[in-house]
C-alpha cells in the first residue's frame, strides 16, 4: 500500500458538519490539494471521493501512482476525528461556595451541567426529581479535601439523600471528588468512582479532576457504544471510519500546543462548533491552558428556553426585524446549524459566533483567576479561529469577530483553521511528525486573517495620534481615530512595522507615547482597533446595529450569488 | 434506459449531497418520565391500548417526613406509600403518611422523608403497546404503529381522532374554525398556531394540535399554561401539541400534510418524548416520489421540487462558497410550470 507520493485524508466529524481535506507530498512536502465540508449525517465517501476526483482532474500528476495510474482514493489513509457529544452530570455538594468550585471545572471539562444540589438551593424533592432526569451520565458530589465545619455538618444528610438516589437510578455512576469519598460506605461500589478534591484556586492549567472528567467522559462515550449520530446512521459497512476516531477536542489541543513549539510563538487558539466552544493556550514550552465549555456553542442548547441568552447574540447582530422573529430565526439555528448561511444567516451565525467567543472569553478569564500564570491578560503572538462556526463567514470578517470579543491590548497575528485540518493532525501521537506535517502545511492550512493592533486609551483631540505602516520599503501614515477599527491594506505575504504615535500615549499593554510593532498582512490587512477595554456596546438597538454595521462594513463586502 | 441512468444518478447524487428529512418510524418506543412521588400502574411485559392506565401522577408532591426509632430500618428509596396502607418498619410498628406518593430517604437523624401529595392523578397510555420499561424515571411502551417525528412537542401525550382545522399546509388555524365538533380532535393546523387559539382549542375540549413551526414565545405561554393545568387539582384532559418542523412560521411539507389529509377521522397519538404522530400500523402513508426536495430555509422555505442534479458552487459573502444544486420548483397556483432555482445543499431536505 505504499505509495509515491504519499497523498491522505484528514477528517473532522463534527456535531454539525464534517470538514475533509485531501493532503499528498509535492516536491517532497505535504501540501493541502483540496477540502470540503458538509452537514453531518451526509456519507463522508462520496465527499472524499469528489474531492480525490477534483484533484484528479486538475492536477493528475500531484496524486499516488501505483502501478502507473492513480492509485485508488479509497487506499489512502484518513487521519480522522470526531467531536463526542457533551455528557451530562448532575453535581451535589454541602455547600453553595463548594458547589460553585465544582461546577467550575466540571463545565471548563466540556460537561453540560444537568442540575445542581445542595442543601441551600434543593430539597429531597428536587434533588430527587433532577436525578430522575433523563439524560444523566454522571452524577458528582464535590467535597474539599479537607472539609470545613459547615460542609463537614452537611455532607452526612447530602450523602444519605444521594445514596437513596443512587438506589433508585440504578443506571446512573456516580464520581465522589475528595471527602465526598469519606461517605462510600453502602454505596453501590461498582458505580462509584473516586476523584481529587476540585481546586479551590481556579486555573486554565491543567487540573487533575478535569482530567479526570475528560477521560470519564471519553469512558462513557466507548461504554455506550457511541460514535456520533451522523456515523451511527450511516450505512453499515460501507464507510471506512474506524470504529473509534480520536476526540477531536483533545486532539485540536495538541495540535496548538505542536504549532507553538513550530513556531516558537505564544498561540491562543479557539475552535467554536455547534455542540461547544474551546479555548487553547499554548507557548514553545507547552500547554499553557484549556477549557471546553458547552455553553460556548455556537448556539448554546439553553437558547431554547433563554430569552436573555438569545437576545445576547442578537445583540451582535446588523440584522433588523421583529425581536420575537429573529429570536426563533437563533433558535432554529441551533436546531439546524447547517441551514441558512447564505445572506442575512451568514451574519447571524458570525453574531452567534461572537457571542460564543464572549462567553468563552468570560469563563476563560475566570478560570484564569489567580492561576499565576496570567494567560488571560497576556496577548499571544498568533490567535487561531476554527470551528463551523466560521465556516461562512468572509475572513476579514472573521478577524473583526476575534478582535471584537477576545480583547487584549498589544498586537498579534490573526489565522484561520479554514479546512479544520488542526484536529486530524493533532491525532497523531507522535509529536514529531505531528511538528513535520505542521511546519509542511503550515502556510496551506493556516488562512492569514491579518494582524491586529489594540491600542486603548487613546484620547480625543485635534491630532490623537499619527499611525506609520512601513512595508516593503514603502510607507503609510495616516491620521488614528479614537474609538474606531482603521483597516490599513496589507496583503497576505508581505510583513512591515507598525508604529502608533499618541500625543498623550496610548495603552498596548504599557503606556506609551510611541510604539513599534512588527505585522503581517493577511486577507483582512491591518486591523487598528483604538475601540474602548472592554468593548462596550450602545443599549438602543438602533444606535448597536448602525455602530456594528459600521464597524463590519470595510471588511464584509457583500457578492452577488 | 438513458433516462433511467440519469434518473439514477440523479437520486444518487441526491442521497450524496442532500440531508433527508426524517421518515416514519415502525413501533416507536415513547417514554412517560415519572416525578419522585409519581407510581406506575403497569408492569414490563404489559400490554396497553389507548386509555389503559399508565402511572399515576402526583401532581402536588412535597416532602413530609415522620420520625424512625433508633435501630429501626428505613423502608427502600422509591418503596411505594399510601395513606391507607401503613409502611411496616418494625415488629409491632408502622408509619403512616398522610397522602400518596414514594420514600425519599432516611436522614441520619433517624427521619424519614417521603415525596407525598393528596390528589393523584391518572395518567392513560395515549397508544396501543407493550410496556417496555418501567423504572424509578420513566414508564417506556413500544408502541404498535408508526411515529412521525417532530421537531418539538410539549404537553401531555394525547390521542384523537385526526382532523384537518387550516385551509392548506402554509396556512393558519383560525380560533373561529374551533368549535364544540372539534371536541376529542388532534387537529393539523398549517403553518402556525398562536396562544389565543391554543387555549381556544385547548377550552373546546381537542386532544392536540398538530402544525408547522410555533413562535417560541407562543411555546412559553403555551408550557406556562401547562404547568398551571397540571398544578391544579383536576389537570383536565390530556392536550398536546407537535411541532413538525420548528420556530416561526413554517408550512407543513407537502406530502405529509396530503397524507394526514387522508387520513382524517382515523386515531391519531401525540408522544412527548419522543415528539412524534402515532398512527396505526394499517395506515396508509404514501411516500413522495423520488427526487422530491423540500426547501427549509430562506425565502423559498417550504416551496418544493425535483432536485436535477449538483450545481456549481453558490458564491455568498465575500467569495465563501457553498455547495449547491439545481432544484425544478413545483409551480405555483399562478404559474404555468415550475421554475429552475439554484440553492445552497445545505438548505434542502430530502423527502425520503
Amino acid at each position: 500500500m505504499a505509495h509515491d507520493p504519499l497523498a491522505f485524508f484528514t477528517l473532522d466529524r463534527g456535531s454539525a458538519s464534517t470538514a475533509a481535506a485531501l493532503i499528498a507530498q509535492v516536491e517532497g512536502r505535504f501540501r493541502l490539494l483540496a477540502h470540503a465540508a458538509q452537514p453531518a449525517g451526509l456519507p463522508v465517501d462520496p465527499l472524499l471521493a469528489r474531492l480525490a476526483g477534483d484533484v484528479g482532474m486538475a492536477e493528475p500528476g500531484l496524486l499516488p501512482v501505483e502501478g502507473g495510474e492513480t492509485s485508488p482514493w479509497t487506499d489512502w489513509p484518513r487521519l480522522e476525528v470526531a467531536t463526542r457529544p457533551p455528557r451530562s452530570a448532575l453535581l451535589a455538594a454541602a455547600t453553595e461556595r463548594r458547589l460553585a468550585e465544582l461546577e467550575q471545572v466540571v463545565s471548563g471539562a466540556g460537561w453540560a451541567v444537568a442540575g445542581r444540589i445542595s442543601p441551600d438551593r434543593t430539597d429531597a424533592l428536587e434533588a430527587t426529581a433532577l436525578a430522575l432526569g433523563k439524560g444523566l451520565d454522571l452524577l458528582i458530589v464535590g467535597a474539599a479535601g479537607r472539609p470545613t465545619g459547615e460542609e463537614r455538618r452537611a455532607l452526612p444528610d447530602l450523602a444519605a439523600l444521594l445514596q437513596a438516589v443512587l438506589e433508585r437510578r440504578r443506571d446512573l455512576p456516580c464520581l465522589l471528588t475528595g471527602a465526598a469519598a469519606e461517605a462510600i460506605e453502602g454505596w453501590p461500589a461498582a458505580r462509584i468512582v473516586l476523584g481529587p478534591a476540585p481546586a479551590r484556586t481556579a486555573s486554565l492549567a491543567p487540573d487533575p479532576l478535569r482530567s479526570l472528567l475528560r477521560r470519564a467522559a471519553g469512558e462513557l462515550a466507548r461504554q455506550a457504544g457511541q460514535r456520533p449520530p451522523h456515523v451511527a446512521s450511516g450505512r453499515a459497512g460501507a464507510e471506512r471510519a474506524p470504529a473509534g476516531p480520536a476526540d477531536g477536542r483533545a486532539a485540536f489541543t495538541a495540535a496548538i500546543a505542536s504549532l507553538a513549539a513550530v513556531l516558537g510563538q505564544r498561540i491562543d487558539a479557539v475552535d467554536v462548533g455547534a455542540a461547544a466552544g474551546q479555548r487553547v493556550l499554548a507557548t514553545p514550552e507547552g500547554l499553557r491552558g484549556q477549557l471546553e465549555l458547552v455553553d460556548a456553542a455556537l448556539v448554546p442548547e439553553a437558547v431554547l428556553e433563554d430569552d436573555r441568552l438569545a437576545d445576547a447574540i442578537l445583540a451582535w447582530s446588523t440584522l433588523r426585524g421583529d425581536t420575537f422573529v429573529l429570536r426563533d430565526r437563533v433558535r432554529n439555528l441551533r436546531l439546524w446549524p447547517w441551514r441558512d448561511a447564505a445572506g442575512e444567516g451568514a451574519r447571524l451565525r458570525l453574531a452567534a459566533a461572537r457571542a460564543a467567543l464572549v462567553r468563552l472569553d468570560t469563563a476563560w478569564r475566570l478560570a484564569d483567576g489567580g492561576g499565576g500564570n496570567a494567560a488571560a491578560d497576556a496577548p499571544a503572538d498568533l490567535l487561531v479561529a476554527s470551528g463551523g462556526a466560521f465556516a461562512v463567514a468572509p475572513a476579514p470578517a472573521i478577524a473583526l469577530a476575534l478582535l471584537d470579543t477576545l480583547r487584549r491590548p498589544g498586537g498579534m497575528a490573526l489565522a484561520y483553521d479554514h479546512a479544520r485540518v488542526l484536529a486530524p493532525l493533532g491525532s497523531l501521537d507522535d509529536e514529531g511528525d505531528r511538528r513535520r506535517l505542521l511546519t509542511d502545511l503550515l502556510d496551506d492550512i493556516l488562512v492569514p486573517l491579518g494582524s491586529a493592533v489594540l491600542a486603548t486609551g487613546l484620547r480625543a483631540s485635534r491630532h490623537p495620534g499619527t499611525l506609520r505602516v512601513r512595508s516593503h520599503g514603502q510607507a503609510l501614515e495616516v491620521e488614528l481615530v479614537p474609538g474606531a477599527i482603521q483597516v490599513v491594506d496589507l496583503p497576505p505575504g508581505q510583513t512591515g512595522t507598525v508604529e502608533l504615535e499618541a500625543r498623550d500615549g496610548t495603552w498596548l499593554g504599557m503606556r506609551a507615547k510611541r510604539v513599534a510593532v512588527e505585522v503581517g498582512g493577511g486577507l483582512g490587512g491591518l486591523l487598528v482597533d483604538t475601540r474602548e477595554l472592554p468593548l462596550r456596546l450602545p443599549e438602543r438597538p438602533e444606535r448597536r446595529r448602525d455602530l456594528l454595521a459600521a464597524w463590519e462594513r470595510p471588511l464584509w463586502q457583500e457578492d452577488a450569488e | 434506459m438513458s433516462g433511467m441512468i440519469v434518473r439514477a444518478a440523479g437520486e444518487r447524487a441526491l442521497r450524496e449531497l442532500v440531508l433527508p428529512r426524517p421518515g416514519l418510524v415502525r413501533e416507536p418506543l415513547l417514554h412517560f418520565p415519572l416525578g419522585p412521588a409519581d407510581r406506575p400502574l403497569v408492569q414490563r411485559g404489559q400490554l396497553v391500548t389507548p386509555g389503559s392506565p399508565l402511572f399515576e401522577r402526583i401532581p402536588d408532591a412535597a416532602v413530609a417526613e415522620l420520625e424512625l426509632h433508633a435501630g429501626e430500618e428505613p423502608p427502600a428509596p422509591g418503596t411505594l406509600v399510601d395513606e391507607s396502607t401503613p409502611l411496616r418498619i418494625a415488629a409491632g410498628r408502622s408509619l403512616r403518611f398522610e397522602g400518596h406518593g414514594r420514600v425519599l430517604y432516611a436522614t441520619p437523624a433517624h427521619r424519614l422523608r417521603a415525596a407525598i401529595g393528596r390528589h393523584p392523578q391518572t395518567v392513560s397510555s395515549p397508544v396501543a403497546g407493550t410496556v417496555e420499561l418501567v423504572s424509578p424515571a420513566a414508564v417506556s411502551v413500544r408502541a404498535s404503529g408508526l411515529g412521525l417525528p417532530g421537531t418539538l412537542a410539549a404537553g401531555q401525550p394525547a390521542e384523537g381522532r385526526l382532523a384537518i382545522a387550516a385551509p392548506g399546509p402554509d396556512g393558519e388555524l383560525a380560533g373561529s374554525s374551533i368549535d364544540v365538533a372539534s371536541a376529542g380532535a388532534i387537529l393539523v393546523a398549517g403553518a402556525r398556531v398562536d396562544l389565543e387559539v391554543l387555549g381556544r382549542a385547548r377550552a373546546m375540549g381537542v386532544r392536540g394540535v398538530i402544525v408547522g413551526g410555533l413562535a417560541s414565545r407562543d411555546l412559553r405561554g403555551f408550557l406556562a399554561s401547562e404547568a398551571r393545568q397540571r398544578a391544579a387539582m383536576h389537570g383536565g384532559s390530556p392536550f398536546a401539541l407537535l411541532v413538525l418542523d420548528g420556530y416561526g412560521r413554517r408550512p407543513i411539507p407537502l406530502a405529509i400534510w396530503q397524507n394526514l389529509a387522508a387520513l382524517e377521522g382515523a386515531p391519531v397519538a401525540i408522544s412527548i418524548e419522543p415528539p412524534l404522530l402515532v398512527l396505526s400500523a394499517d395506515a396508509a402513508w404514501a411516500r413522495p416520489s423520488s427526487g422530491r426536495v423540500r426547501i427549509a430555509a430562506g425565502d423559498l422555505l417550504g416551496r418544493e421540487g425535483t432536485f436535477l442534479g449538483p450545481a456549481a458552487g453558490l458564491r455568498g459573502a465575500a467569495g465563501v462558497e457553498q455547495p449547491a444544486g439545481r432544484v425544478l420548483l413545483d409551480a405555483l397556483e399562478d404559474e404555468t410550470s415550475g421554475t429552475e432555482r439554484t440553492l445552497p445543499l445545505a438548505d434542502l431536505e430530502r423527502l425520503a
